[in-house]
C-alpha cells in the first residue's frame, strides 16, 4: 500500500472544473468579440487589445511581488480583465491610455480590494471610467471608419445614441440588419449584437453565467424604451448594452451571489442604464449603471432563497388527516 | 412513472457498476478476532465482560441502563483478548473489545417472536434488545427513532433506498437479492408506528427508491402484491442525485414536505428508515438475531475487484485483505485516501485497521485521479455552491461571515440549518473548504451555547441559594 495516505474532512469528491478553466472559458466565449473587432478595425484593435492584456497581467504580477502575496496570474483572471476592457474602448484610444486604464483596474480597483473575488467594483469597467472621465478628448472625440464586412457600407458614423438622444435619429433600410450583425462603428467588441448573443447562450448553457442578472437587464432597458415610445431595438443594439450584460453584469465577485439579488442588480443596472440615456449628461450609461449597482451588490446579497425547513411547506401540513 | 426530486443537489460521478453485479458474499476476517466498539449509536455503554470471559455468538457484551444506550452484541463465539482504545471511524480512539473466534459455535440468540402480535413496546423492546441502530451511518438508535413523541402523528414510513452516495451499491444488493426480508421488515415498523396489535395508526410505507436502480422496481411491487399489502405500500421513484439520501430529501422528494428548520423527520408526519436497519428489524424478529452482522460495499479505483460483502460486526477492514479483495500497487492506481463510507460524506482514516462497526456501509480506497488533493485558493463568489446547495443555503457567503467574525450573520445565511452533505465544496471552482469551515463555524456556536447553558444554571442556582436565606 502507498506510504502516503491523506487524511482531510469531506468531500473526498470534486469538479474538476477550477478558477483558471472558467477564466479560460470566459476567453473563450470573448474570441468572437476580438475576431469581430479586428476584421472592423484591423491592426488598430489587435494592437490595443494586446497592449491591455500585458498591461493586466503586468501590473497584477507587480502588485502581486510588491505585496508579497502569491502571484496568481496563472488562473487568466488578469487577461479576462485586459480582453474586456479592451473590447469596451474606442479603437481610436490612444495605446498609452490602456496602460493607465490596466494600472488603475488592477491595483486600484482589484489588488487593493484584496484580489480576485474580493473586489467591489468590476476592474476593467473602473480602467475604462478612469479613462473615460482623465481623458475625454482621447476617448470619444473620434471614431474609426469600420471596414466593411459586407456589400453595404458600414455604418460609420458612431454616435447613434447622441442622435436618439437629440431625436435627429433617422432609421434607413437595412440599418437593424447592419446593426445587429455589427457592421457598424463604436467600441472595439461591442459592435455586433449578433455575436455578443452567442457568447451569452454559450456562457450561460455551460452555466459559467448565471441568465438572470443579463435578462433582467436588457428586458429592463426594453420595457422602460417600450414604454417611452423609444425605438426599442436599437436601443438594445447600440452602445454596450449587450456587451455590458453578458460580460460585466455576470461578473462574479461584483454582482450578487443570490438569484434574487441577481435579478434586482440586473433591474438596477438596466434602470440607470435607461435614466442616463434619457435624463442624463452622458449619451451612455452602461458603464455607470454597472458601477454604481457594484456598489450596492453586496447588500443584495442579504436577498436569499427561503432556506429548507422554513415557511408553509415545512411540517405536516394541518388538514393533512388520514393518508389515503 | 415520473421521477420525484428535489431542489438543488449535484450529480457526482456514480461508479456504482463497479460493484453493482457483485453478489453480497459472507467473510470472515482472516486473523479470527473481531474488534467490536463498545458504543456504535445512542449513548456511551460499558463492557459487560472482562479480558478472559468466554463469550457465545449473539451475547450482549456492552450496554447502558439510559433509554438512549443501545446494547452491543459479541459477533463471534470466542474469547474475550483485550479490551482497550483503538482507532474507529471518524480518527478517533474508542473502547473495544477485542476477541478471538473459537470453533466452539456458542450461540445465544433471541427467541423468535411474531411481529405482529406484540404490542408496540413489546416490539420496541425487542428491536433495543437486539441492538439495532440506523445501519446509513448516523447510527441512531432504532426504539428511540420508532418511537416518536404521542402528539406526532406520522402519516408515511419511508424507506431511504436512495443510495445516493458514489461507489456504493450494498443497499442496492440487498432489494435485489432480499426483497421479501425488505417488505416483511417495512411491515414490522409500520405495525410499530400504527401503535402494535391493537393500534389505530394509519401510517402508509414508501419505499423511496432512485431511478438508476429502476430496474429492481419491479421486484419490490411483486413482492408487496405477494405479501398482499398493496393497499398501504408503494415504491416512490426519485430522480438520482446527490444528496438524495439525505432524510431531508427523501422527505421532501417523496412527500412534498419539509422537516421543519432544527425539528426531525416526525414533525413532518414521517419516519426514515435505512434498507439494511429494515432487513435487521425482520432478522430480529423472525431468526431472533441481533445486530452482528452487515454488509457492506469494498469498492474505489485502488480496489483490485470491488465486492459486496456480509461481515461480522467489529472485523478490521485491513484483515479482508487479501482473502476479500486487494489493491492495486503500481504507481496512479495506489490508494491515497481510504474512506469509511462514501466519497461525499465519508470520514478519511489514516489506516486500513479500523473495524467495520454498525454504521458502516462501506470502504472507498480512492486513487489520486479520483479524489482532489488541491490547496484551497481564493473565492471568486461564483455563486455556484449557492446555485447548488439542497438546502437553499448561502455557503459562500456563511464563510464569509464567519471569516469576519459576523456569527449571528452566518447564521442568517444558514450556518446551523447547514447537513454537511458537501455540495457546495463538491462545486466550488476555487476549491475553498467550503463545508469545513461551516462545520468548525457551528462547533463555535454549538459551544457558545453550552456555555451560556451552564452559565444561566449557575445564575439560576446562585438566585436559589440567595432565595433559600
Amino acid at each position: 500500500m502507498s506510504n502516503k495516505i491523506h487524511v482531510s474532512s469531506s468531500p473526498h469528491f470534486n469538479l474538476k472544473c477550477n478558477t483558471t478553466m472558467i477564466m479560460g472559458t470566459v476567453l473563450f466565449a470573448l474570441l468572437p468579440e476580438i475576431i469581430m473587432g479586428i476584421v472592423l478595425f484591423r491592426w488598430a484593435a489587435l494592437i490595443r487589445i494586446l497592449i491591455s492584456v500585458a498591461s493586466c497581467v503586468c501590473f497584477e504580477y507587480i502588485f502581486q511581488k510588491v505585496t508579497k502575496q502569491k502571484v496568481v496570474i496563472g488562473n487568466l483572471s488578469a487577461c479576462v480583465t485586459g480582453v474586456m476592457m479592451a473590447l469596451v474602448s474606442p479603437p481610436t484610444a490612444p495605446v498609452w491610455i490602456f496602460v493607465v486604464g490596466a494600472a488603475v483596474a488592477m491595483i486600484v480597483a482589484k489588488g487593493l480590494f484584496g484580489g480576485i473575488g474580493s473586489n467591489v467594483f468590476n476592474p476593467a469597467l473602473t480602467g475604462r471610467a478612469f479613462m473615460f472621465l482623465s481623458f475625454p478628448a482621447a476617448m470619444g472625440a473620434s471614431w474609426l471608419t469600420p471596414k466593411t464586412i459586407s456589400a453595404v457600407d458600414a455604418i460609420s458614423s458612431a454616435t447613434t445614441l447622441s442622435a436618439m438622444k437629440a431625436g435627429t435619429f433617422a432609421v434607413e433600410q437595412g440599418t437593424y440588419w447592419q446593426y445587429f450583425i455589427g457592421n457598424r462603428a463604436g467600441c472595439i467588441g461591442e459592435t455586433s449584437t449578433l455575436l455578443i448573443l452567442i457568447s451569452f447562450a454559450f456562457l450561460a448553457l455551460a452555466h459559467i453565467i448565471d441568465w438572470r442578472a443579463p435578462v433582467a437587464m436588457v428586458g429592463t432597458v426594453a420595457i422602460c424604451s417600450c414604454i417611452t415610445g423609444e425605438n426599442v431595438a436599437m436601443a438594445l443594439m447600440t452602445g454596450g448594452l449587450m456587451f455590458g450584460a453578458t460580460f460585466m453584469v455576470t461578473d462574479y465577485a461584483t454582482a450578487p451571489l443570490t438569484k434574487k439579488g441577481r435579478l434586482i442588480f440586473g433591474f438596477g443596472c438596466g434602470l440607470i442604464t435607461f435614466l442616463i440615456r434619457r435624463l442624463g449628461g452622458y449619451p451612455e450609461g452602461v458603464m455607470f449603471s454597472i458601477l454604481i449597482m457594484n456598489s450596492v451588490a453586496p447588500f443584495l446579497n442579504n436577498l436569499t432563497a427561503r432556506k429548507y425547513g422554513y415557511g408553509k411547506k415545512a411540517g405536516r401540513p394541518a388538514d393533512a388527516k388520514e393518508v389515503k | 412513472m415520473r421521477a420525484k426530486t428535489f431542489k438543488g443537489g449535484i450529480h457526482p460521478k456514480e461508479y456504482k457498476e463497479l460493484s453493482n453485479q457483485c453478489p453480497i458474499t459472507p467473510a470472515f476476517p482472516a486473523s479470527k478476532t473481531v474488534t467490536i466498539p463498545v458504543t456504535m449509536g445512542g449513548a456511551p455503554n460499558q463492557p459487560l465482560v472482562k479480558v478472559g470471559d468466554e463469550v457465545a455468538k449473539g451475547q450482549i457484551i456492552a450496554s447502558g441502563e439510559g433509554f438512549m444506550n443501545c446494547p452491543v452484541h459479541s459477533s463471534v463465539s470466542g474469547k474475550v483478548k483485550k479490551i482497550q482504545n483503538c482507532l474507529i471511524t471518524g480518527n478517533g480512539m474508542a473502547p473495544c473489545i477485542i476477541i478471538e473466534a473459537d470453533d466452539a459455535g456458542r450461540e445465544t440468540l433471541l427467541p423468535v417472536l411474531n411481529p405482529f402480535e406484540t404490542t408496540k413496546e413489546q416490539a420496541l423492546a425487542r428491536i433495543k434488545e437486539a441492538g439495532i441502530v440506523g445501519m446509513g451511518g448516523a447510527s441512531f438508535p432504532a426504539h428511540v427513532k420508532l418511537n416518536p413523541p404521542a402528539d406526532k402523528i406520522i402519516d408515511y414510513v419511508l424507506i431511504n433506498a436512495a443510495e445516493c452516495e458514489p461507489y456504493l451499491t450494498c443497499d442496492e444488493r440487498t432489494m435485489l437479492e432480499q426483497p421479501a426480508k425488505v417488505i416483511d421488515g417495512l411491515a414490522i415498523v409500520m405495525h410499530i408506528i400504527n401503535g402494535g396489535k391493537d393500534g389505530q395508526g394509519h401510517a402508509k410505507g414508501i419505499i423511496v427508491l432512485e431511478d438508476n436502480k429502476e430496474y429492481i422496481l419491479p421486484a419490490l411491487e411483486n413482492e408487496i402484491a405477494a405479501a398482499g399489502y398493496a393497499d398501504k405500500m408503494s415504491v416512490c421513484l426519485v430522480k438520482t442525485k446527490y444528496p438524495q439520501g439525505a432524510e431531508k430529501f427523501i422527505v421532501s422528494a417523496a412527500t412534498g414536505r419539509e422537516i421543519p428548520s432544527a425539528k426531525l423527520p416526525a414533525d413532518a408526519g414521517c419516519v426514515i428508515c435505512n434498507v439494511g436497519s429494515i432487513c435487521s428489524i425482520s432478522d430480529a424478529f423472525r431468526l431472533g438475531m441481533p445486530l452482528i452482522e452487515r454488509s457492506l460495499t469494498i469498492s474505489g479505483g485502488a480496489v483490485e475487484k470491488p465486492v459486496n460483502l456480509r461481515v461480522p460486526v467489529g472485523t478490521i477492514v485491513s484483515d479482508l485483505m487479501p482473502s476479500c479483495f486487494t489493491l492495486k500497487s503500481e504507481g496512479a492506481s495506489e490508494p491515497v485516501k481510504i474512506i469509511s463510507g462514501g466519497p461525499m460524506m465519508g470520514f478519511a482514516m489514516a489506516s486500513a485497521d479500523f473495524p467495520v462497526a454498525k454504521g458502516t456501509s462501506g470502504v472507498t480506497f480512492l486513487t489520486e485521479k479520483e479524489t482532489f488533493l488541491e490547496e484551497e485558493s481564493q473565492c471568486i463568489s461564483c455563486g455556484s455552491c449557492v446555485a447548488k446547495c439542497a438546502m437553499r443555503l448561502s455557503p459562500a457567503l456563511i464563510v464569509r461571515e464567519l471569516k469576519a467574525g459576523n456569527i449571528e450573520k452566518a447564521k442568517s445565511f444558514g450556518l446551523m440549518d447547514c447537513i454537511e452533505c458537501g455540495c457546495c465544496a463538491f462545486v466550488c471552482p476555487a476549491k475553498v473548504n467550503l463545508i469545513q469551515r461551516i462545520r468548525l463555524g457551528k462547533g463555535i456556536v454549538r459551544q457558545k451555547m453550552a456555555e451560556e447553558k451552564t452559565k444561566a444554571a449557575a445564575k439560576a442556582a446562585a438566585e436559589k441559594a440567595e432565595g433559600g436565606k
